[in-house]
């Protein structure tokens, strides 16, 4: 498959990623692992007149904790996030859903902040991060501005980003470093399938073994990832049993607008909202005991 | 058109392409590296695996304005004069191929995981090829040829 002519230009940084995006505008797009979008333009979905390429920026690139919380670039690789020692300690729900993802090659090049904008509702990273209330930074011409996933994703394959703008980062709040969280995805096969649907959990242990600042989000159910705010309104300060996470799960459907289509039909979805809700519910909880 | 100059099998290479050009047709087209074969050439079949700096990725999912300045290695670069690596000698040892599109790639792939984990399990074996696909052999036959590499890799054992 060729791809249709278009300019190449490189950016060392993310203010040079905005300048060149601005200059070529508005037909330009950014090119970061290429796992997305090199398939889009060989199927002619786009045709850019430039591509941006943000691979040499070092400033998008890195996984520390700083003041506010965990910050990871968005140049960062599935397969970094796998290798980091910090998440693996801290994140396993994270480490689990970055495997997840495709195959090795896939994982060495795709990128964590390519996933996010891309915006399929069924992408691994969203529901781990929006559980764990991640925002993410975006930078423009105008400076830099910082939002929650839930505002950043506005569609399928739509999110908040304008032609000129780059994703800087993604932050886990520090409230929320360590967190028990569970991540689970249900494909058709282990590898290099994409989630009929996938799950996550985060929650602390309350006063009296109930739920505390829990929140469940779920993905490949709606136009976006989404959070299941039914759910998390009916367990919150409730005792932590396995009736109250089965009720959790069915009202989590609720929360839900899955689509047949020829992965799964809808009511099989349904059916997978309710038991991935109460099975990362569970093995957050199991993970918070053993805190 | 874009410049490029690479290391490709440790050895310094340069080209002109247009930018549209992908990794893979740079090596194919420009360096007549015709060892990574071209699949699906939309990430899904690994038959065009290939090795940038240290680490198997899909050639077919790169530009070649990305490898500028970077270090690739091929299955060209696996066998001396003298030699086959063994990697290529398990595989042949094992017969783990049969029309044998898809081993350029499967060996590379099979590299990349024994240069950064050389005792793997069976089930990381399988994970590290889960993004190659073969049509014809199968992967019990792969896997064991894995294995015996990793053991004559590791000292373990005479080669073949
Ligand atoms: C074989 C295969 C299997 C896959 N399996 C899965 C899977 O199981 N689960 C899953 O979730 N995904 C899967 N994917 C999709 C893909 O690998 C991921 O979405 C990946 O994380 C995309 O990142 P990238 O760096 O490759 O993005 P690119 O392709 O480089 O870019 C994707 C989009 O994001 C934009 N973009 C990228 N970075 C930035 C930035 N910093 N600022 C602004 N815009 C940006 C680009 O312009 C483009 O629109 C698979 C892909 C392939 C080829
Ligand atoms: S040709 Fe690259 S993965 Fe199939
Ligand atoms: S040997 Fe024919 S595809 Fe693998």
């Amino acid at each position: 498959m060729e791809m249709r002519a278009f300019d190449f230009v490189s950016a060392e940084n993310a203010d040079q990623a905005v300048s060149l995006l601005s200059e070529h505008g508005p037909n330009v797009i950014v090119l970061a692992g290429g796992t997305d979008i090199l398939v889009d333009l060989k199927h002619a979905k786009h045709d850019p007149d430039v591509v941006v390429d943000i691979t040499r920026a070092e400033d998008l690139k890195g996984i520390e904790v700083n003041d506010e919380g965990l910050r990871i670039g968005a140049l960062v690789t599935h397969t970094q996030i796998m290798d980091d020692p910090y998440i693996q300690e801290n994140f396993p729900a994270l480490v689990h859903a970055a495997h997840t993802i495709g195959a090795v090659q896939t994982r060495n090049l795709g990128t964590l902040g390519g996933n996010l904008v891309t915006c399929v509702p069924s992408m691994d990273s969203g529901p781990a991060l929006m559980a764990l209330e991640a925002e993410v930074t975006v930078a423009g011409p105008d400076g830099t501005r910082r939002m929650g996933l839930e505002e950043f994703f506005v569609g399928p394959r739509k999110t908040v980003l304008e032609h000129n703008e780059v994703l800087l980062d993604v932050i886990i709040p520090r409230k929320n470093l360590g967190k028990p969280t569970d991540f689970l995805k249900f494909g058709l096969r282990k590898g290099q399938a994409l989630a009929l649907v996938n799950a996550a959990s985060a929650l602390w242990i309350g006063e009296g073994n109930t739920f505390k600042d829990v929140k469940i989000s779920l993905g490949a159910v709606a136009p976006t990832v989404i959070r299941a705010a039914i759910a998390e309104d009916f367990l919150e300060g409730r005792e932590i049993t396995p009736e109250n996470m089965a009720e959790a799960g069915r009202l989590a459907v609720e929360d839900a607008k899955p689509i047949d289509d020829f992965r799964a039909s809808a009511s099989y979805r349904r059916d997978l909202i309710a038991v991935l809700t109460k099975r990362t519910l569970d093995n957050a909880y199991r993970l918070a005991q053993g805190r | 058109m874009t410049d490029v100059t690479l290391t490709i099998n440790g050895e310094e290479r340069s080209a002109s392409v247009p930018p549209e050009t992908s990794l893979l047709r740079l090596l194919r087209d420009e360096f007549y590296l015709t060892g990574s074969k071209l699949g699906c050439d939309v990430g899904d079949c690994g038959a065009c695996t290939v090795i940038v700096d240290g680490l198997p990725v899909n050639a077919c999912l790169m530009l070649a304005g990305q490898v500028d300045g970077r270090d690739v290695v091929t299955i060209e670069g696996l066998a001396t004069l003298e030699d086959l690596h063994p990697i290529q000698k398990a595989f042949e040892e094992f017969a783990s191929l049969q029309c044998g599109f898809c081993g350029p790639g499967v060996i590379i792939a099979a590299k990349g995981l024994l240069d950064r984990n050389p005792d793997p399990t069976k089930e990381e074996i399988k994970d590290a090829l889960s993004g190659n696909l073969c049509r014809c052999t199968g992967y019990t036959k792969m896997i064991e040829a894995v294995q015996d590499a990793a053991r004559i890799l590791r000292g373990e054992k005479e080669a073949a």
